[in-house]
């Protein structure tokens, strides 16, 4: 299967670990390990926010909102509802969570709590979670694109791509 | 943490006698002349790791550093895919390099890791006279980026940017490149540090 030409944009925005945007541009994250990255779209504006998020719990640390899911899910959607969005018409996505060692996995599964995390945030900012990719011991590579009606695409190591 | 350019040094020359060791293992293992490159040490932020890993696939064999730390950070035994079908191959006289890593494979790369990082942390041991002990090896093959942000979230240390130290062993005649990779928490730095300092004092 060709890459569609859009996964290498030099346009897209690189999103690192605990880093966000929002916007209506292309934006990638590469190489999610136990790392979430999560997509919100709002349909009606054409506009989209994602975020890298790297842990659950920031422990009161502010410095940096986007690596943590209880900081990362409120902000990214205030910073949509600021834009005019609607909380009930923005859908969530998300891809990662894996486990990538497994002897350092036993009792500490950062990256299922990672997900588990991201859930019940958005259900409680009332966000409708549409689609996942998560869990397994799988590297993952998100594209985002907004303007393409908030497509996703998740390419692994082996070079399989599918769409969210 | 700031390193100065004289504990910079220090560490670089600890890496050294370090990688020498696993060079040498590595040397015995394929019958073949390794070369190696000057250890590098780079302090990385967390959103700019994207630069030095990225979505390469390869084989990582880490282990948590233990012993008188008892969570010390990690080091991996690093090689690229290509690289490590190569070496099995060598190891294991086969000659088919379009296949891809099965069981056998893996069981061999566990053992280079675990024989190449005992040899490195063996060698700074005597030196510094500080134990770290590898923990039961853990081998992924995938994406370096997946791989290594994994590890960056289970240290115990909260942290923005984490110090990189590696050295490059490379087997010309296989076309064998691999890395050996440590990435200390802060405190198993500041152990480093100051053990280094009190043995340039005397």
């Amino acid at each position: 299967m060709p890459e569609p030409a859009t996964f290498r944009n030099e346009q897209a925005s690189m999103i690192g670990i605990g880093e966000y945007r929002v916007g209506s541009f292309p934006m990638i994250t590469i190489g999610l390990g136990s790392c979430i990255g999560l997509t919100l779209y709002d349909p009606n504006l054409k506009l989209g926010a994602m975020v890298h998020i790297m842990l659950p719990e920031s422990g009161g640390r502010a410095d940096r909102p986007g690596k943590y899911a209880d900081t990362a899910v409120p902000l990214m959607v205030r910073e949509l509802v600021a834009l005019g969005c609607k909380n009930r018409s923005i859908v969530a996505k998300i891809a990662g969570g894996a486990c990538m060692f497994e002897y350092f996995g036993t009792g500490l599964n950062i990256g299922e709590r990672n997900a588990e995390k991201v859930r019940v945030l958005l259900k409680e900012c009332h966000i409708q979670l549409c689609a996942e990719d998560v869990g397994g011991k799988v590297g993952r590579s998100v594209t985002f694109l907004p303007a393409d009606s908030g497509r996703v695409m998740i390419r692994r190591a082996d070079g399989s791509l599918n769409n969210l | 943490m700031k390193l100065s350019e004289v504990q910079a040094d220090a560490i670089q020359e600890l890496g050294n006698i370090g990688a020498a060791h696993a060079a040498t293992t590595l040397s015995i293992m394929l019958g073949s002349t390794i070369g190696m490159s000057v250890p590098s040490i780079k302090v990385v932020d967390l959103s700019q790791l994207g630069e030095y890993m990225g979505e390469e696939s390869a084989a990582m064999v880490a282990f948590e550093l233990q012993g008188e730390i008892p969570h010390g950070g990690y080091i991996l035994f690093y090689i690229t895919r290509e690289s490590a079908v190569r070496l099995t191959n060598t190891m294991l006289g086969l000659t088919e390099t379009n296949r891809p890593l099965d069981e056998m494979d893996q069981s061999a790369l566990i053992e280079v890791g675990n024989i190449m990082v005992s040899a490195f942390l063996d060698a700074t041991a005597e030196l510094l006279g500080l134990v770290m002990l590898p923990s039961p090896p853990s081998l992924t093959v995938d994406m370096a980026h997946a791989a290594m942000q994994s590890l960056i979230a289970q240290l115990h240390e909260e942290t923005n940017e984490v110090l990189l130290f590696s050295t490059e062993l490379v087997c010309e005649e296989h076309r064998i490149d691999s890395d050996i990779i440590m990435m200390p928490e802060t405190s198993t730095l500041v152990r480093i540090v100051e053990l280094l300092e009190n043995m340039v004092k005397v």
